[in-house]
């Protein structure tokens, strides 16, 4: 670990990519060749509502990514966020559909039962010191379970744009003469410029780092670890709950059951985006441009003619590509 | 120290919370209804249902609470989280065997899955009725009835409300049109059975008023077309898409490749999801219209809050629902039967086509469920 940073740091002769942020800028310009390359397969893909789509699709799993980019900075995990998410938005959806709540209020409370989550899936890791994979794997199931009861196994339909609560569909798109505008990314940008902040300029995210790189160390040189570590996955819970509000916005209803998998897209875009399983490594920028990869993924093979199973077999191949990539660059940086 | 309390706190908290959750779950899990109690006459008998987080299933629960009502029956309903959960539907069967009930009525998650238990069920004498979905190769005896939605058929009542609309566009035609149709899966047998309905049923009026169809897409779809025509000379393209996997994004994004195509006229969404993922594609395309003329004509499948609205407010021309409430109902009520020795046979229950006009009727509300 020391190795890997000192490289990184030391650095005379830094090489043009490096000096642009190393693997976040290739995978930069793999978002930009594959955009081209599906715009200039797909007359379909060309056209300004599929980008608008994509961006739609793309805010849930980016606003995950950013949050468990901490977890995984602390060589932790968090595989709770994706049924979290929609068990927080059935809960939040519940009190506005069907108890009256207001739809501010209703939000509020999706975001405070990630927030919740996160401080059990912190005291569980953290303070309990349950393996992650295992601990989050647990409230996993139990986010699952739980938004299922809540709702009584019905679907939850938050207000539509048009209906009397539908304002909260326009933090993420608004329509400007007949155009959709997704403002949505906007928030996104501005949430990586804070978050990218807080990992780098703040105790908090430097504790984050020193975790991950090695939890003993850390504590022995006071850093009050528990708090720090717990933090970590309040974060990603935080995220969870803002990621429950994009998807109630962008999609009409939320099904009890749905969920699992989401979590996946996150975790692999940051993964894509250079953020290492091992803890430690990783940027928030990164991540980002990791989970475009996913999504674009995701939306453009369809556009090209690809049927299901090949674009399970091209997105798992892109995906190890990325990360033997990673791991061929760190070897050499180690020797 | 403290924050060794706070942790032994907390700690205690969640297993609280966990054997809360429990406790709530198993009411939730398991609807225990009805106890005539009057000994000789009362049956009692274990439902085990595909899942029960989806609306569809709480509407069949609806049926079934409704005969064990008139009938003075008692039901144990158990189901697996998600439809996908196979294992777990096999284990909830082999518990209700074990319970040694009067009968079970089962909507089985996987037609092989459950053979050795509906083996086990005939040896100890249990009856079973499969309703939702039948089994087709169920040991001889063991199933006195199916109770299910004739899927082909509910696929051929949507192609014919559909091509009402459409037939004099592809009339006076000029150039190749294409139809759209998005299937959750190319793997359950409900799915393609209506999937295919659709396609044969519009294929075949199609090629009644002389012109030619192409099947493109699926390849599992495509396979099973009889007598397919040319991609390139035919008159009508009818497009199938398979999401990856079975999310309203990923269909959504399905639908859009269709709907951004120039030459399309129509699309069908054939369950809850993809017939939501028709509809989120059009809040970025605004292309759904009630006649081809105007837009793309769409057509979607099964019921839920957002499908109906979408019905009622015209974005989408109609949909086709199932008769879910009947089926639990007539689940029951055949069991009933067999105890009471009477004959019991297969039914094959009714979808309804439902529009604007028509969804408030007393033979079609009840089936719509939110």
């Amino acid at each position: 670990m020391a190795n890997r940073t000192a490289s990184k740091t030391a650095g005379t002769n830094k090489s043009f990519i490096d000096r642009m942020g190393g693997q976040k800028f290739i995978v930069l310009i793999i978002v930009i060749v594959m955009f081209i390359f599906f715009c200039a397969m797909s007359p379909q893909f060309r056209k300004y509502t599929t980008v608008v789509s994509i961006l739609d699709y793309s805010y849930y799993i980016a606003l995950m990514a950013i949050g468990v980019t901490f977890p995984l900075l602390t060589a932790g995990v968090d595989l709770s966020i994706g049924t979290g998410l929609i068990c927080y938005s059935l809960i939040g959806g519940y009190l506005v559909v069907h108890q009256g709540w207001p739809v501010a209020a209703g939000m509020l409370v999706t975001v405070l039962m990630g927030v919740i989550f996160g401080v059990i899936n912190g005291c569980l890791v953290a303070l309990m010191d349950l393996p992650a994979f295992l601990a989050t794997l647990c409230t996993c199931m139990i986010t699952r379970g739980f938004g299922a009861l809540v709702v009584g196994g019905y679907g939850i339909p938050w207000p539509t744009a048009t209906a009397p609560g539908g304002w909260f569909r326009s933090i993420f798109k608004i329509k400007i003469a007949d155009q959709n505008i997704p403002i949505g990314f906007l928030w996104i940008i501005l949430l990586v410029i804070v978050m990218s902040f807080v990992l780098n300029h703040t105790k908090m995210g430097r504790y984050t780092r020193a975790i991950g790189s090695n939890k003993e160390a850390t504590r022995l040189s006071g850093v009050n670890v528990k708090f720090y570590h717990v933090m970590a996955y309040v974060i990603c819970g935080l995220f969870a709950g803002l990621a429950a509000i994009a998807y109630s916005a962008i999609f009409a209803t939320v099904q009890p059951g749905s969920g699992a998998g989401f979590e996946l897209d996150a975790i692999g875009g940051a993964i894509v985006g250079g953020t290492s399983m091992t803890g430690a490594v990783g940027s928030i920028t990164g991540t980002l441009v990791g989970v475009f990869v996913i999504c674009l993924l995701k939306t453009g093979l369809p556009f090209i003619g690809l049927t299901a199973n090949w674009q399970q077999i091209i997105t798992g191949l892109v995906l190890i590509a990325a990360v033997l990539f990673d791991i061929l660059k760190r070897k050499k940086e180690g020797n | 120290m403290k924050k060794k309390v706070l942790a032994v706190l907390l700690g205690g908290c969640m297993v609280a919370g966990l054997a809360a959750g429990c406790g709530s779950n198993d009411g939730g899990n398991t609807a225990d209804s009805g106890d005539s109690g009057d000994g000789g006459s009362s049956y009692h008998f274990e439902v085990v249902v595909k899942s029960f987080q989806s609306t569809y299933w709480q509407a069949a629960i609806q049926g079934i609470d409704a005969a064990v009502e008139e009938l003075g029956v008692t039901v144990n309903t158990t189901g697996p989280n998600a439809e996908s959960d196979i294992a777990d539907q096999v284990n909830m069967l082999n518990n209700a065997i074990s319970q040694n009930p009067d009968g079970i009525a089962l909507a089985a998650n996987d037609q092989s899955a459950v053979l050795d238990s509906l083996q086990d069920a005939l040896d100890a004498e249990i009856p079973v009725v499969c309703f939702d979905t039948g089994v087709p190769d169920a040991p001889e005896g063991s199933v006195i009835a199916t109770i299910a939605t004739d899927n082909e058929s509910a696929g051929a009542v949507a192609a014919e409300n559909m091509y009402e609309v459409i037939k004099d566009t592809i009339a006076n035609a000029t150039e190749q049109v294409r139809i759209g149709e998005v299937n959750q899966d190319a793997t359950s047998a409900n799915i393609s059975g209506r999937g295919m309905g659709f396609i044969n049923k519009m294929k075949e009026l199609i090629e009644a008023d002389g012109k030619t169809v192409a099947v493109i897409g699926n390849q599992f779809y495509v396979d099973q077309v009889e007598n397919n025509g040319d991609e390139g000379s035919a008159d009508v393209i009818i497009e199938v898409a398979v999401p990856a996997q079975t999310t309203v994004e990923l269909s959504a994004t399905e639908a859009s490749n269709i709907m951004t195509k120039e030459d399309t006229i129509a699309i069908f969404g054939s369950n809850q999801v993809t017939a939501e993922g028709v509809l989120t594609a059009n809040q970025n395309l605004s292309v759904l219209a009630a006649t081809p003329d105007e837009g793309i004509v769409g057509v979607g499948f099964d019921a839920g809050a957002t499908l109906k609205a979408a019905v009622a407010d015209g974005t989408l021309i109609g949909a086709v629902t199932q008769a879910p409430v009947d089926q639990g109902n007539l689940a029951i009520k055949a069991l009933y039967d067999y105890c009471e020795g009477k004959e019991v046979s297969d039914i094959a229950t009714d979808s309804y086509w439902y529009d604007a006009e028509n969804m408030e009727d007393a033979d079609i509300a009840p089936n719509l469920y939110d």
